[in-house]
C-alpha cells in the first residue's frame, strides 16, 4: 500500500470558514486513521478581514513536524492565498474560486500568480454554495467537496464528519454545510480532468482507536485535573490563556479553586500560598508574565513551597510577537531570577508530551518541594494533534508529599538537611508540626540564619536535590544508537525535537549517519547522557528557534566543543526541511 | 514607652491569673527596636488568638518585608515570610485552598501601599476571607527610614531629607473604597482595644482591614511618635447602626486618629461562597 503524506492549507479571511474547514478536514482524516497535525494562524487582530491559515499534515505514518510546505492550497480568498502560494510545493495543486462574486481585476486572481509546475483547479466556489443555500457561506464546505471529488475520497464519512461538526446547530446550519459539500463533490466529479498524482483510492487503514483531537493547551488543562490540582490561579496572556479558559469551567467540578488575579505576580504568590497550604496548585503565563514572576520563582526555591508555572514562549523580548512561536525563553528559565537558584525546567517535546510533563511537574513540585517550570511554545500550545487517550497517572504521581513522622515531630525541623536534599515537610493543620518558612536564608528551623557555614549548607541542600531528580527524568530521545559513531548529531529540545527527528531519519535514507538526541528535562540537564551521545558524533547540529542560540550556548558549556549552530525566529514551527537541507551541507 | 510598659504588667497580671496566651508566643525573642509599636501589636496578637481559642496549628500568618514582615517569627504556629509587599496574593492563595485555615496577613505601609499598593483593591473586591494586619508607621523601618506612602507631606526623611514632596494616603478611605467588608483602626498604644479589634476583624466573614497605628522609635522623631499618639488618638466609638459607607467615609476623612471598627458588611458573602454560589446556579 503506498503511503499518504499530504499538506493541506485553506486560506481565507476571517469569518470564511477557513479555520473550521481545516478543523473537519482533521477530525475526518482521524476517524480514518491518519495522523494529522493541523496548526491555524489567524489575523492578529479580532475584527476584520484579516488573513487566516488552516494548515494540516495528514499521513499514514508516525508524523513528527507540520511539514513546511503544502502539497495543496485551497484559495477561499484572492487576494490571501496570492501571499501564501510561496509555501506552496513548486508541484503543488491549487484550488481555487473560478467565478468569484465580483469579477477579478487583471493580478487580483490567485490563477494568475500560480508558478508553472503548479496544477491549478478552478471551482465556481461561490456560485457552487449559493446554488446549495442561497448565500456565500458555503464556500468552505464546496472546497472540501471538491478536494474530497480530486483525491477519491469517500465522501460520505466525510459529510458525517460535517454533521458532527455542526451537531449542535439548527438543522438548516447542518443541511446547507452538507449540501455545499456535495454540490462541490458532483460538480467536481463531472467537470474537472484530474492531472495530479494525489489520490486516497484503496487506502484503508486499521480501523483507529478511539483519539483526542486536541492542542497543547487543552492537554496541559487536562492532564492538570487527572494530576488532582485543587488550585490555579492566571492572568490572561496569549498563547496560555486557554488553559486558564478551561481550568475555570472544569477545575470546580472537580472540587478546585480557580483564581483570576490582578496581575501575573500575585497569581504565582496565590500559587505559592495554595503549596504552602498542601495543595496542588499551578498558573500559565507566556514571557512578559514569566518575567514579572521572576522573584516568586527565588521564594518557591527558597522557602522549599511546590509551584509549577506553564510558560507558553511566544516571539521576542518585550511584549514580542505574541502570536508567533519561539523558544527564547531558554535562558530566563533555567538561568533567569537572581542568586543560585536550582529550579526543574521540563520541555515536552510533542503535543502528547505535553500531558506527560504536567503530571511530572506538578508530582516533582510537590515530592521535590520546589519550583517547576514548563516550557510550552505557541506552537505546541495551539497546534493539533490526534492521540491516543492519554493513560492517568498511577496513584504515586498523585500523591508525593514526604511527610514528617514521629521522630521528626520530637523536634521538628521543617529544613532538616538531608542526604537528598528532601526534607519532611508538615502541612499547616498539623499539630507539632509548626514552622516559619522565608525567604531569607535560614537554619533548619526555618530561622533566618547568614552564617557563613549555614549558607553554604543550605545552598548544598537545595543543589543535592538535582541528583535524584535526574533520576526521575525521562530518558532522553536518542533516534539511533546502534552505532558506535555518527557523521552527524542533531541535538535539540523543545518543539524543534520533533523535525530534528524526523530531518535525521530523512538523512539516513539518503545515507547520511546521523542521529538525534533531545531531553525533556532541561534544568537539571542529563549532561552525563548528552556527553556519550556528543563522545560518539563527529559534528554536532543544534537547531533551535532563536537567534543567539541559547541552549547551543548552554550544550557547548557542558560539551567543551564547538557545535554547529541553526537558527530560525520566523515565528513559524521548525521545519524538518531545513534542519535535512543543513545536514547535507555540513 | 509607658503604654508598652503597661502592656506588659497587663500580660504579668493576666498570666498570674492563669490567663495563658504564651502558648501563642514563640521562643524567638522579638528582633525589633526596644520601645517598637510592634510588640503592643504582637500582644493584641496573642491575646485575641487566646480569646478566640483558636488553635495554634490551624493560625497561619503571612507576611511580606520590612520589620513587620518579621511578625510571623514571633507567633507560635505556622508562618510565612514572603515578599516585599506581597503577603496578599500569597495569603489569598492559601486561604483558597485550605478554607479551614485562618489566615492573617501583615504588611508594613511600604508593603501594603508601595510596593504591593496593586493588590489591595482586588483582595477587598473579591472580599477574600482573610484579616489584613497593616502595620502603619508611615516610614520605612527596615531600610532605616525613607518615605513611605503615609509619610506626611513635607516630613524630613532619609530619601527626602528636604521635606516629603508626595501627598500621603487615606488607608482606611481606601478601604472603604475598595469595598473592603470589614474596615477598622486600631492602635499600637491599646493593646486591649486593638486586641478586641483583631477579634471582630477574624470573625467577620470576608475580607478584613485593619490599620494599625504605631510608631517606629528609630526613624521618626516627629509624627507617629509614642506621644503624639498618645495626645491623638482616641476612640471612635461608632455604634453598629452607625458603622455605614456615609458615615465611615465621613470619618476617615475627619478622624486621622480616630480608632474603632468603621465599617462592617455581614451579608456580603465572602469569595469561597460567591464561587459556591455561581458554580451551584451554572
Ligand atoms: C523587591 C524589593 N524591593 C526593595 C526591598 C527592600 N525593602 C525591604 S523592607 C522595605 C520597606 C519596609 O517598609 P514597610 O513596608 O513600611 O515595613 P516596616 O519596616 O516599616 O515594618 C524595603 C524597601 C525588598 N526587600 N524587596
Ligand atoms: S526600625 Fe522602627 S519599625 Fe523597625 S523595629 Fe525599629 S522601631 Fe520598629
Ligand atoms: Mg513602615
Amino acid at each position: 500500500m503506498k503511503d499518504i503524506n499530504i499538506v493541506i492549507e485553506i486560506c481565507g479571511s476571517a469569518g470564511e470558514g477557513t479555520i473550521s474547514a481545516g478543523e473537519i478536514t482533521s477530525r475526518f482524516m482521524s476517524s480514518q486513521g491518519f495522523e494529522i497535525m493541523s496548526f491555524d494562524s489567524y489575523p492578529a487582530e479580532i475584527r476584520g478581514f484579516g488573513k487566516c491559515v488552516a494548515h494540516t499534515r495528514i499521513s499514514s505514518r508516525q508524523i513528527y513536524s507540520p511539514g513546511k510546505l503544502a502539497d495543496v492550497l485551497i484559495a477561499l480568498n484572492d487576494k490571501h492565498a496570492i501571499s501564501q502560494l510561496s509555501t506552496l510545493k513548486e508541484n503543488g495543486i491549487l484550488i481555487y474560486d473560478s467565478q468569484p462574486a465580483r469579477p477579478h481585476k487583471e493580478d487580483e486572481s490567485v490563477a494568475g500568480w500560480a508558478k508553472p509546475g503548479m496544477i491549478s483547479y478552478g471551482i465556481p466556489l461561490n456560485m457552487l454554495a449559493h446554488k446549495a443555500s442561497g448565500n456565500a457561506r458555503g464556500m468552505n464546505m464546496v472546497a472540501l467537496g471538491a478536494l474530497a471529488a480530486l483525491f477519491y475520497v469517500d465522501k460520505s464519512p466525510f459529510t458525517d464528519s460535517i454533521k458532527t461538526r455542526y451537531a449542535k446547530k439548527k438543522q438548516i446550519v447542518i443541511d446547507s454545510n452538507v449540501n455545499s459539500f456535495l454540490e462541490g463533490y458532483n460538480w467536481t466529479k463531472e467537470n474537472i480532468k484530474k492531472i495530479d498524482p494525489h489520490s486516497f483510492k484503496d487506502i484503508t487503514l486499521p480501523k483507529p482507536k478511539e483519539k483526542l483531537i486536541i492542542n497543547g493547551n487543552q492537554l496541559v488543562a487536562r492532564a492538570a485535573l487527572d494530576a488532582d490540582l485543587s488550585f490555579y490561579a492566571g492572568y490572561p496572556i496569549t498563547p496560555a490563556t486557554k488553559i486558564m479558559e478551561i481550568l475555570s469551567r472544569e477545575l470546580p467540578k472537580h472540587g478546585g479553586v480557580l483564581l483570576q488575579t490582578e496581575d501575573e505576580i500575585s497569581a504565582i504568590g496565590a500559587v505559592i500560598g495554595a503549596g504552602f497550604g498542601g495543595k496542588r496548585a499551578m498558573t500559565a503565563t507566556s514571557g512578559p508574565g514569566f518575567a514579572l514572576m521572576t522573584e516568586f520563582t527565588g521564594l518557591s526555591v527558597m522557602a522549599e513551597v511546590p509551584a509549577v508555572i506553564i510558560n507558553s514562549q511566544r516571539a521576542g523580548p518585550s511584549t514580542g510577537i505574541p502570536t508567533k512561536t519561539e523558544q527564547s525563553d531558554f535562558n530566563s528559565a533555567v538561568l533567569g531570577g537572581t542568586g543560585d537558584c536550582p529550579r526543574i525546567v521540563l520541555a515536552p517535546a510533542d503535543t502528547k508530551s505535553c500531558y506527560e510533563a504536567t503530571v511530572l511537574a506538578l508530582y516533582l513540585a510537590e515530592k521535590y518541594q520546589t519550583l517547576v517550570v514548563v516550557l510550552l511554545d505557541f506552537f505546541l500550545s495551539n497546534s493539533i494533534r490526534n492521540i491516543n487517550i492519554p493513560e492517568k497517572p498511577s496513584s504515586e504521581y498523585l500523591d508525593a508529599n514526604i511527610a514528617p513522622d514521629k521522630n521528626d515531630f520530637k523536634d521538628y525541623q521543617r529544613y532538616k538537611i538531608t542526604k537528598n536534599g528532601i526534607s519532611p515537610r508538615a502541612i499547616p493543620g498539623t499539630p507539632g508540626g509548626m514552622f516559619f518558612s522565608t525567604g531569607l536564608e535560614h537554619d533548619a528551623y526555618g530561622r533566618p540564619n547568614y552564617s557563613e557555614a549555614g549558607h553554604t549548607a543550605m545552598t548544598q541542600k537545595r543543589f543535592a536535590k538535582f541528583n535524584t531528580v535526574l533520576t526521575e527524568a525521562p530518558a532522553p530521545e536518542i533516534s539511533a544508537n546502534d552505532r558506535d559513531e555518527f557523521d552527524i548529531g542533531v541535538i535539540s529540545w523543545g518543539s524543534s525535537a520533533g523535525a530534528a527527528h524526523e530531518a535525521v531519519m530523512s538523512a539516513q535514507k539518503e545515507g547520511i549517519n546521523a542521529s538525534s538526541f533531545s531531553s525533556m528535562m532541561l534544568s537539571p540537564f542529563p549532561e552525563k547522557a548528552l556527553i556519550d551521545f556528543s563522545d560518539k558524533c563527529k559534528k554536532i547540529l543544534i537547531p533551535e528557534l532563536n537567534f543567539s542560540g541559547q541552549f547551543a550556548g548552554f550544550a557547548t558549556r557542558i560539551l567543551k566543543r564547538s557545535v554547529e549552530r541553526l537558527n530560525f525566529i520566523t515565528g513559524r514551527p521548525m521545519a524538518s526541511e531545513d534542519i535535512l537541507q543543513k545536514m547535507r551541507e555540513m | 514607652m509607658e503604654v508598652i510598659e503597661s502592656a506588659y504588667l497587663d500580660e504579668k497580671i493576666e498570666t498570674v491569673r492563669g490567663i495563658d496566651f504564651l502558648q501563642y508566643r514563640s521562643q524567638d525573642l522579638p528582633t525589633w527596636c526596644p520601645g517598637c509599636g510592634y510588640f503592643g501589636i504582637v500582644d493584641a496578637f496573642y491575646k485575641a488568638c487566646r480569646e478566640l481559642n483558636l488553635k495554634q496549628e490551624n493560625i497561619v500568618t503571612v507576611s511580606g518585608i520590612g520589620c513587620s514582615g518579621r511578625t510571623p517569627i514571633f507567633i507560635n504556629s505556622y508562618g510565612f515570610h514572603t515578599l516585599h509587599g506581597r503577603s496578599i496574593p500569597v495569603a489569598s492563595g492559601l486561604k483558597l485552598a485550605r478554607e479551614d485555615l485562618t489566615v492573617f496577613a501583615v504588611a508594613g505601609d511600604g508593603d501594603a501601599l508601595g510596593i504591593g499598593g496593586g493588590h489591595l483593591p482586588h483582595v477587598a473586591r473579591k472580599n477574600i476571607n482573610i484579616t489584613f494586619l497593616l502595620f502603619d508607621n508611615s516610614i520605612y523601618g527596615l531600610t532605616k527610614g525613607q518615605s513611605s506612602s503615609t509619610t506626611p507631606y513635607e516630613m524630613r526623611t532619609n530619601s527626602h531629607p528636604v521635606g516629603n514632596p508626595d501627598t500621603p494616603l487615606n488607608p482606611v478611605k481606601l478601604a472603604l473604597a475598595y469595598g473592603a467588608s470589614f474596615v477598622a483602626r486600631g492602635y499600637a498604644g491599646d493593646p486591649r482595644g486593638l486586641k478586641q479589634i483583631i477579634k471582630e476583624a477574624t470573625l467577620h466573614q470576608g475580607f478584613s482591614f485593619v490599620q494599625i497605628l504605631t510608631p517606629c522609635v528609630t526613624f521618626d522623631k516627629e509624627n507617629k511618635t509614642w506621644k503624639n499618639l498618645k495626645e491623638k488618638v482616641h476612640d471612635l466609638n461608632l455604634r453598629n447602626e452607625e458603622k455605614n459607607m456615609e458615615t465611615a467615609m465621613r470619618m476617615a476623612e475627619n478622624e486621622p486618629y480616630g480608632v474603632g471598627t468603621f465599617f462592617q458588611d455581614k451579608e456580603r458573602p465572602h469569595y469561597q461562597e460567591i464561587l459556591r454560589n455561581l458554580n451551584k446556579a451554572d
